[in-house]
C-alpha cells in the first residue's frame, strides 16, 4: 500500500473525558518528575544525568496509553513519558533510577528501564540497536499468533542508523505487527535536524518499502492517542507495519549537563505556545471537563506522588557487592563472577 | 555408531531440537536451502514458520534473535561466515550479552547463534577467519567451538536447551569430514573439557580445527618418547579451568593451539589464567601456537603457511621439552 508521497490523514477519534483526564495526568506526572529530577541534579543530590523530554510528553504518553499491557513498547532515551504512558509506576521508575534491588530490574536497569509485566522489555544505550530487536519481538508475536503489537520509538536523529531501512524492509516483507513511532523534535543532541536528515520529514521514506505512513501533531495528546489507537488496531488485525512521525519540539537542552545555549529563543517561544500540557488543559477547561482548580490539583498530586516515590526509593536498601556480581547469566549467583574477577 | 560429516551431525541436532521444543525457530540467510547442508531439509519437515530465511542483515539476524528470545521463543540464528559475526557486534556484545543482567533477570535470553569459521578454501580475508577470540570477553555470553561431529551435535543440543545466549563456532572445513557419532541421542555439557589423549610431559590445549592437528602432533611426539596430553576445552566460556589447571600442574608445560591469530587470542586468555593460578607448576614458558597477526592471505600456498600445522606443534613441544 503506497501513500504516493503524501502520507495518510488519520481520522481523529472522539475521546472520552476520562481518557483525556488520564492522558493529562500522565503528562503532568512526567513533566513534574523530570523537573524534580533536574532540581535534584542542580542541587547535586542525584547522580543520574537526564535526557529530558520537556515539550514532548504528549508523544510518549499518548502512545503508551493507547497500548495494551501485553503490547511491547521500545521507548526512546528521551524522558519518561513512554514509561508513564505504558503504566510503569513512579515507585518502580525511581527504585531503578536509584539502582535499588527492589526495582523491577533489581536495580540493574538504572537509566535502561524495563518492566516486563507492562510490556516494557528494555532500553538500549546504543541508538538504533532496538530496531532489529523490535522486529524480532514483532516476528515472535506473529509466529505465536498472540495478537500483540510492537512499537519501536526513536528520534529523527536515530533514523540515520542503517538498521531503520533494514527493519522497514523486513517488517514489510513479513507483514510484521510493528509500528514505527518517530518523534521529530528538530534536534539531534547539540545540532539541528537539518544537519542530520536530508529531508524535513523521514516518514515518506516508508513509501519506498510500501509501508503506509502519517504525520501527526505530536503536541496534541488527543491526536497522538487517536493516531496510535487507529494504527495499532490496524496493525493488530494483520495489515502489516505502519510509520508514524510525530512533530514536536525539544523545549530544553539535550541533557542535564548542557546549557542549551545553541538553541534559538524565538523557536522556543513559538513552541511554548504549543506546550502539549497547556493545549490539553485548554481543551479540558473548554469542554467543561475540569476547572483550573482541578488542574492545579492534578499538578499537586503529581508532585506529591513523585516526591514520595523518590523518598521511598532513596530509603530502600542498597545493592551489595554480591548483588552487583549476580545475574550475568540466568539465575547466576555472585560466585561465578567473583571466580573470574 | 554411524559415520557422518560434521555438517550432517549439526543438521541432526537441529532437527531433533526443532522436534523437541516447538518454541525453537531457525533463522538466517538461506537456511531453507542450507549453504553448507547444516540446515537443509528442515523447512520441508518443520515448515516456513520454524525455518525462516532472512534478508542479508547480520546485525538484524542477531538482533531479531534477541527480540524473539525475550518474547517467548528459542531462536537458533545462523551467521553464514564467522567473519560476518563482526557485523553483528553491537547486538552480540552490547545487547545480547547484557540483556539478562540489565533486566534483572525478568527475562532470560535463550538464543543460539551458529556460525562457520576457518580456512580451507583459500579465499582469504572475509571468508576464512575464525573469530571466537573476539567473543570470549563480553560477559553474559557462552561460547563453544566443537572440534568434531559428535561434539558439534551434542554441544549444539545443549546450547539450544540452555537459557543463556550461546555462540557456536563451527568450522566449515570440518563440515565435510565424516566422523563417528553415536546413534542414540546425547547431550554434551557446556563447560566440560575433553581429555582426548592422556600424557605426562606437556599439556596441549587445542581449539576447533586444531584438535585434529594436536592429536597428529602427539602421535609423532610419542614416537620420540615425548608424552603429550591433548585437551579440547570444547567450551571457551565458561572455560573448564579445573581440567586444564590439573593437567598443567602435572605436566608443568602448556602449549595452546588455535587457528586464530595470536594477539588477543583464546590462548592468550588461557595462558594468563595459568600464569596467575598455577605458575608454580610451570617448568617452561607457556607457548601459544596461533596464526600470524596478518589478514588471512588468499591462495593455497599462503593459507598453508598461515594456518598452524601439526609440524609446528611438534617443533614447539620439542623446544619446550628438550
Ligand atoms: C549508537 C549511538 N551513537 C550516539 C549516541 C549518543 N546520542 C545520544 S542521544 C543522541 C541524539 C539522538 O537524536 P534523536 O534520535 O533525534 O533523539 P532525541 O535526542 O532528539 O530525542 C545521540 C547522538 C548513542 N547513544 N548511541
Ligand atoms: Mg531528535
Amino acid at each position: 500500500m503506497s501513500t504516493d508521497g503524501r502520507g495518510e490523514t488519520l481520522p481523529i477519534l472522539p475521546i472520552d473525558p476520562q481518557t483525556l483526564l488520564a492522558l493529562h495526568r500522565k503528562m503532568v506526572t512526567t513533566r513534574e518528575a523530570e523537573r524534580i529530577w533536574a532540581d535534584m541534579l542542580e542541587k547535586r543530590e542525584f547522580y543520574l544525568m537526564g535526557h529530558f523530554g520537556t515539550g514532548q510528553e504528549a508523544v510518549g504518553v499518548g502512545l503508551g496509553h493507547a497500548l495494551e499491557a501485553t503490547d511491547y513498547l521500545f521507548p526512546t532515551h528521551r524522558g519518561i513519558a513512554e514509561y508513564v504512558g505504558k503504566g510503569m509506576s513512579q515507585d518502580d521508575i525511581w527504585a531503578e533510577y536509584f539502582t535499588k534491588p527492589a526495582g523491577p530490574a533489581r536495580g540493574k536497569g538504572g537509566l535502561h528501564l524495563s518492566q516486563y509485566e507492562v510490556g516494557l522489555v528494555g532500553l538500549v544505550g546504543s541508538l538504533g540497536a532496538d530496531y532489529a530487536i523490535s522486529a524480532g519481538a514483532a516476528l515472535s508475536a506473529k509466529l505465536r499468533q498472540s495478537g500483540q503489537v510492537t512499537v519501536i520509538g526513536f528520534g529523527e536523529g536515530t533514523s540515520s542508523q542503517a538498521d531503520l531501512g533494514s527493519t522497514m524492509n523486513v517488517a514489510a516483507l513479513w507483514k510484521l505487527p510493528l509500528v514505527f513511532a518517530m518523534t521529530n523534535n528538530s534536534w539531534c543532541e547539540l545540532s539541528p535536524a537539518e544537519e542530520h536528515v536530508c529531508t524535513p520529514l523521514v516518514a515518506p521514506r516508508a513509501d519506498g518499502y510500501g509501508i503506509p505512513w502519517s504525520v501527526v501533531d505530536g503536541n496534541d495528546v488527543a491526536a497522538v492517542y487517536s493516531a496510535a489507537k487507529t494504527v495499532v488496531e490496524r496493525v493488530r488485525s494483520g495489515a502489516g507495519p505502519y510509520f508514524l512521525e510525530f512533530m514536536s519540539y525539544r523545549m530544553g537542552p539535550h541533557w542535564s549537563g548542557d546549557d542549551g545555549s545553541y538553541m534559538c529563543e524565538d523557536d522556543l517561544c513559538a513552541w511554548r505556545e504549543r506546550d502539549p500540557i497547556a493545549l490539553c488543559e485548554q481543551r479540558l477547561v473548554e469542554q467543561g471537563v475540569a476547572s483550573a482548580a482541578d488542574l492545579a490539583g492534578v499538578r499537586e498530586a503529581a508532585v506529591a506522588e513523585v516526591t514520595a516515590a523518590i523518598a521511598r526509593a532513596g530509603s530502600l536498601p542498597d545493592l551489595t557487592y554480591d548483588d552487583m556480581l549476580a545475574g550475568v547469566y540466568t539465575g547466576a549467583p555472585a560466585g561465578a563472577a567473583r571466580e573470574v574477577s | 555408531m554411524a559415520e557422518m560429516p560434521y555438517a550432517a551431525a549439526v543438521n541432526r541436532a537441529l532437527a531433533e531440537e526443532l522436534a523437541h521444543d516447538e518454541r525453537v525457530v531457525l533463522l538466517g540467510e538461506d537456511v531453507r536451502a542450507g549453504m553448507f547442508g547444516t540446515t537443509s531439509g528442515l523447512v520441508q519437515r518443520f515448515g516456513e514458520d520454524r525455518v525462516i530465511n532472512t534478508p542479508i542483515w547480520e546485525n538484524g539476524i542477531a538482533g531479531m534473535a534477541l527480540g524473539l528470545a525475550i518474547t517467548g521463543l528459542r531462536p537458533i540464528a545462523e551467521v553464514m561466515f564467522a567473519d560476518f559475526m563482526y557485523l553483528a557486534m553491537d547486538q552480540i556484545a552490547n545487547q545480547i550479552a547484557s540483556w539478562t543482567y540489565m533486566t534483572g533477570g525478568q527475562t532470560s535470553v535463550p538464543l543460539v547463534i551458529r556460525t562457520a569459521g576457518g580456512a580451507g578454501f583459500a579465499i582469504g580475508y572475509n571468508h576464512s577467519q575464525v573469530t571466537e577470540s573476539a567473543f570470549v570477553g563480553p560477559p553474559g555470553l557462552k561460547v563453544v567451538a566443537p572440534s568434531n561431529a559428535a561434539d558439534a551435535y551434542g554441544l549444539l543440543k545443549t546450547a539450544v536447551r540452555d537459557d543463556d545466549p550461546v555462540l557456536v563456532f563451527e568450522h566449515k572445513f570440518l563440515y565435510f569430514v565424516p566422523q563417528e557419532v553415536p546413534d542414540e541421542e546425547f547431550l554434551v555439557p557446556l563447560g566440560k573439557a575433553n581429555v582426548l589423549r592422556p600424557g605426562d610431559d606437556v599439556t596441549i590445549v587445542a581449539i576447533g580445527s586444531m584438535v585434529g592437528k594436536a592429536l597428529e602432533a602427539a602421535e609423532t611426539l610419542a614416537a620420540e618418547g615425548i608424552s603429550a596430553e591433548v585437551i579440547d576445552p570444547r567450551t571457551l566460556v565458561p572455560l573448564d579451568q579445573e581440567t586444564i589447571f590439573g593437567s598443567v600442574a602435572r605436566t608443568g608445560r602448556l602449549v595452546t593451539v588455535e587457528e586464530g591469530r595470536k594477539r588477543g587470542s583464546v590462548g592468550s586468555e588461557i595462558a594468563a589464567e595459568v600464569a596467575e593460578k598455577v605458575f608454580g607448576s610451570l617448568k617452561a614458558p607457556v607457548v601459544r601456537v596461533a596464526a600470524p597477526d596478518i589478514p588471512v592471505p588468499p591462495g593455497p600456498l599462503a593459507e598453508s603457511m598461515y594456518v598452524p600445522s601439526a609440524e609446528r606443534i611438534v617443533e614447539t613441544v620439542r623446544g619446550l621439552v628438550a
